[in-house]
């Protein structure tokens, strides 16, 4: 390059770039062309050497510029024909240009022209690589596993490509298994399902959604699958779905109770059925025929499910129910829905002692607990003799213990103290302190010889009265110490026997 | 006293955040309605409302009245209703009644359905079958990490439990996965994951998808916490069901009161001689004011005396609570059920422990305990054998009525309360008396049932992990040794030793006969990725995750193993529950 040449060029690059300044100088730009993407050599270039020679000029405008030319000279090649001016191509903007681009089906030219302007992937290469999935799924004469692969290998996991719109192109096209075979490479399985649904594919929906784990999406197939499927078919998908079964069982527990046991009934699940009835029983019917017919379906029910002690309790739940309705029948009062102890507990606070014990027959209630009833039922009632009766009725399968406790609750020591005598050994020292004979508890316990007793008795010896008693066990338990360092000491049969 | 943290314990991140994100949402969607309306609350919503924004600031944005959901509808004569709820279909039952009366009267309102923690297609359906979608607007307060202490989160889902381990129902997995997204977003990436338990398993899946759809925004950061937890309460179950010594209170308590702070985690037995240690110094401090000038009094009276009352209250509120407990556990009662709990824990006098559980129910003392007992029972025995199963249900549906049939059935499919397969460990006695109770038909019920109840293998775990401390001599309780102290020193909960085991290890390593005794073989897992990032610091830090809800107990055991070790913990849970709450959420009741 000779100096002559240089200097023009320097200065011609200096013109240009002073109308960069003004901001039009590519107006009416013919670049020599050539090679696409390729910088014009020329003024550019001269541009390029020129800036060197001005102080503080910003570079951005030039790369700038440079870049758009680049562009401009790649569009207007001839085999792309887009003569374009800087003014046009500004009023166009970059996105209308590649969307002809892509128009024209000059995918890697677009491609090309996203890398080189650095533009964010998703609104640059990966929308056109879509665009062109979105052709490629045209061409019918292509087999559907190719045009597949081909797609995939190209798209691979380009971020911002969503399969599932190209996958509703697919099938846009008609081609409903290349639309399957294009979800199968969708990440997100929420954006399978809706596709999968349009294309009739529901129970793959179905799976899709599940595995998902977005129940919302679960349900939204459900409901689709319910309106398209007849209901046995559509029971049948479910049973095979256990996710989804259990959340439609929870919807249809509020809003469909009928298909519920329809649900239940097709699994041949008596035991829920079971269950479904007894829960029917008394928070849907009203009437007590209609409840005892509910029970009845329900031990039925359990009957078939093997579950005897379930059938039973149903049974059993019949006979109290008819019962109770008796009761309010010929005695007042209310009896329905008690548990069959609180139904005797009722009968022996208003006094029906003889129902109360034929009750308890009837319904086999074991003697414990007929016994703890009545105890607190009669103490409840404070008649005390009806009380004194009944513990000398039998012997007492829950021990005297109680009847002291019950006694005391009610502040009736009188009567507290009658028990105390037949209170069993284990517990006489815990039943006379319960009444407040500390002295006759610290003898028991010094009888017994018990520690455990005697440390109870002692952390009871409070009162001023007490002093004799607790010194007592101190002695007593001061001996049993001595006696005890004694048997190491000495052998036994020189203990003074006065000691005891 | 009490549990000061070691000088060296790292930081908590500050959670504060979650409240005002929440605060600012929910004014955000209440301004979506201008002018003067109505809010109607559902029940469960408003003590968790009520420590994001109380009365004053709903009223700042034109709340009128407050109305509470519930079964009779209540009259309102706003313009505008607004329902803030969870996503349940008897909640939309509710307001497609309310809105279809206002049809029928000819009256036309605005009405706003805000959904928390968000809405579901179901109740969207309801509203749709009801024929009023398209009268109310719908939004969602994306409300679903509540602080409710400086290292407790709560999700506030209690039927999370239920709808999960009883129903199968996974609709609450993706709320999970969207709370621990909104943590990483908020406090970075956290290194270190373990988990355990299928439901565990899958809330960490998906969270890890929604981590991967939004990519980059956490990458890069430091990690503030080291490491998460994910435990669910399927796989980890028997813990909660042994009574604590915890205290609770319908006050809110939290760090920010003085005293609870020192007392919180204090074994119950404790908490007393502190309460009164710290009276005796209130008085002291108060007995100043004799012999002062009147400058000095008037010092004392401007600056001290309000903090020296507000103190003064505190100590009355807490002292008042201590005594009603005290009032409960020194019944001899309550001495009779922690030895029967103690004594099932070891295993030892079943029979006699059975029998007391008998005696439990005869006398009704409460069905809820009883429950609990005949649960403890099933769990450390590997079930109940078949005469006893029948009986204890025989004698309970007596005593409670016979919904309980339902109740009993929903113990069963959740594992807590089984029959053991007959020969699996009884004695040759019990197995002979056991065959003349029960007749043939029952024994095959027998076979179907023990093949489908899950095995608990206490026994085995407790062994292998020592869940149950052999202590010589008596248990300190001033001076606890290990996490057992939470329970007297009978236990240590079985959580919070996996816990241990599993940061010791930084991996599932060497517990596989564990993880087999819990049946997670393929649900036990650790994942490592950006330990290189984090500072030592944040390594001490976890985040415990409890899927179905902890214990107050748990809390306070981690709380003490990371005094121990100098770690902090922090808990992230779908609910605080305890055995009463987590029996009730298992028992049918009639409506």
């Amino acid at each position: 390059m000779n100096t002559g040449q240089t200097c023009r060029r320097v200065c011609s690059g200096l013109a240009w770039m002073a109308g960069l300044e003004g901001g039009d100088t590519g107006h009416g730009w013919t670049g020599s062309g050539g090679n696409s993407l390729l910088l014009p050599s020329g003024s550019s270039q001269a541009a390029s050497f020129g800036k060197c020679f001005l102080d503080r000029f910003p570079p951005d405008s030039f790369v700038r510029m440079c870049q758009d030319l680049r562009v401009l000279n790649a569009v207007r090649d001839y085999h792309i024909g887009i003569p374009l001016t800087y003014s046009q191509y500004k009023q166009l903007t970059i996105q209308v240009l590649l969307d002809r681009l892509v128009l024209r089906r000059l995918y890697p030219l677009a491609i090309q022209i996203c890398e080189y302007l650095r533009l964010p992937e998703v609104q640059g290469v990966s929308r056109i690589l879509a665009h062109w999935a979105c052709y490629k799924v045209q061409q019918k004469d292509v087999s559907d596993e190719d045009v597949a692969r081909a797609i995939n290998q190209k798209l691979g996991d380009t971020p911002g490509v969503s399969y599932s719109d190209i996958a509703a192109r697919a099938y846009g096209c008609g081609r409903t298994e290349l639309a399957i075979k294009l979800l199968e490479y969708e990440p997100r399985s929420g954006e399978q399902v809706p596709l999968l649904l349009k294309m009739k594919r529901s129970k793959l929906a179905l799976s899709k959604a599940i595995e998902s784990g977005d129940t919302d999406l679960v349900f939204t197939v459900l409901l689709h699958l319910k309106n398209e499927l007849n209901r046995g078919d559509f029971f049948m998908t479910l049973r095979n779905q256990p996710m989804a079964l259990s959340l439609y069982r929870q919807f249809c527990k509020y809003q469909e109770l009928e298909t519920l046991k329809d649900l239940y009934n097709q699994d041949d699940n008596h035991q829920e059925l079971g269950s479904f009835h007894i829960r029917a029983s008394y928070a849907a019917e009203e009437r007590i025929e209609g409840r005892v017919a509910a029970l009845q379906t329900a031990a039925d029910a359990f009957y078939k499910a093997k579950n005897e002690f379930a059938a039973k309790a149903t049974e059993d739940q019949m006979r109290l129910l008819r019962l109770q309705r008796r009761l309010e029948d010929e005695l007042g009062g209310r009896f329905l829905d008690l548990s069959l102890h609180d139904t005797v507990t009722t009968l022996i606070l208003g006094g029906h002692n003889k129902r109360a014990e034929q009750l308890a027959r009837d319904f086999r209630i074991p003697d414990k607990r007929l016994w703890w009833l009545k105890l607190t039922a009669l103490a409840d009632l404070e008649d005390w003799e009806e009380l004194e009766k009944f513990s000398k009725s039998k012997k007492s399968p829950i021990g005297y213990l109680p009847f002291v406790e019950i006694c005391m609750k009610q502040h009736n020591k009188y009567e507290a103290k009658k028990y105390t005598s037949r209170v069993g050994p284990e517990q006489k020292v815990k039943a006379l302190l319960l009444v407040g004979d500390v002295a006759q508890a610290a003898d028991v316990a010094i009888e017994h010889r018990n520690e455990a007793e005697l440390s109870l008795v002692l952390s009871h010896c409070t009162g001023a009265t007490d002093g004799a008693t607790a010194d007592k066990i101190q002695r007593a338990r001061a001996q049993a110490q001595k006696k005890m360092e004694g048997l190491e000491e000495e052998p036994l049969e020189t203990l003074p026997t006065e000691q005891w | 006293m009490a549990f000061p943290h070691r000088p060296d314990a790292p930081e908590l991140p500050d959670f504060s955040m979650l409240k005002r994100l929440a605060r600012d949402q929910l004014i955000y969607l209440l301004e979506q309605l201008p002018g003067k309306k109505d809010l109607f609350i559902e029940a469960d919503l408003m003590s968790p409302l009520d420590r994001i924004a109380n009365v004053s600031i709903l009223k700042q944005h034109e709340v009128d009245k407050l109305y509470k959901v519930e079964s009779k509808p209540a009259v309102s004569s706003s313009e505008q209703l607004c329902f803030l709820v969870r996503p349940r279909i008897k909640n939309m039952r509710y307001i497609a009644n309310l809105v279809n009366a206002d049809k029928l009267a000819g009256r036309t309102r605005k009405y706003k359905v805000i959904f928390s923690p968000q809405k579901f297609y179901a109740c969207e359906m309801v509203l749709e079958e009801e024929g009023i979608y398209g009268d109310v607007s719908c939004d969602e307060w994306a409300f679903s990490l509540l602080p409710l202490d400086v290292d407790l989160l709560s999700m506030e889902l209690p039927e999370f439990f239920r709808d999960y381990f009883l129903e199968g129902d996974q609709r609450w997995i993706n709320t999970v996965a969207q709370a621990l997204h909104l943590l990483s977003t908020l406090y970075g990436p956290f290194p270190n994951c373990y988990g355990i338990g299928r439901c565990a398993k899958m809330s960490y899946e998906l969270w890890r998808k929604l981590e991967d759809e939004e990519d980059g925004e956490t990458k890069g950061r430091r990690p503030e916490i080291g490491h998460i937890f994910l435990l669910d309460r399927g796989s980890v179950d028997f813990g909660p069901e042994v009574t604590s010594s915890d205290k609770s209170l319908k006050v809110l308590l939290n760090a920010e009161d003085k005293v609870f702070n020192e007392i919180r985690n204090e074994h119950f037995s404790n908490v007393f001689g502190f309460l009164s240690q710290k009276a005796r110094n209130l008085q002291a401090q108060y007995d100043r004011r004799r012999g002062m000038d009147i400058k000095q009094m008037k010092n004392f009276v401007s600056q001290e005396l309000k903090g020296l009352k507000q103190e003064h209250r505190l100590l009355s509120l807490h002292i008042g609570a201590c005594e009603s407990i005290m009032k409960k556990k020194t019944k001899q009662d309550f001495q009779e059920l922690i030895k029967t709990e103690h004594a099932l824990l070891e295993g030892f006098n079943i029979r006699e422990s059975t029998s007391y559980i008998e005696e439990h129910i005869d006398r009704q003392v409460s069905p809820i305990e009883s429950l609990r007992l005949m649960c403890l029972l099933s769990i450390t025995e590997n079930g109940l054998i078949p005469k006893d199963y029948r009986s204890l249900k025989t004698q309970y549906l007596q005593s409670y009525g016979p919904e309980h049939l339902l109740t009993f059935s929903n113990l069963r499919r959740a594992g807590l309360l089984t029959e053991q397969a007959p020969g699996d460990t009884l004695t040759a006695v019990e197995s002979k008396v056991s065959k003349l109770v029960t007749d043939k038909a029952a024994g095959k019920i027998t076979d179907a049932f023990s093949s489908l109840a899950k095995r608990s293998n206490f026994r085995a775990i407790s062994k292998k992990l020592n869940l149950i401390p052999r202590v010589d001599g008596e248990y300190d309780l001033k001076v606890p040794r290990d996490m057992a102290y939470v329970f007297s020193g009978a236990y240590v909960p079985l959580s919070c030793r996996i816990i241990e085991q599993v940061l010791e290890r930084r991996s599932w390593q060497g517990l596989d006969e564990v993880v087999r005794l819990l049946n997670c073989s393929e649900l036990a897992f650790t994942d490592m990725t950006r330990e290189d990032k984090a500072s030592s610091e944040s390594l001490r830090l976890i985040l415990v995750v409890f899927l179905g809800g902890c214990t107050f107990s748990e809390i306070s055991a981690l709380r003490f193993l990371g005094r121990e070790k100098g770690y902090r913990f922090i808990f992230l849970t779908t609910a605080v529950t305890n055995s009463a709450r987590l029996m009730e959420a298992m028992s049918e009741v009639k409506a």
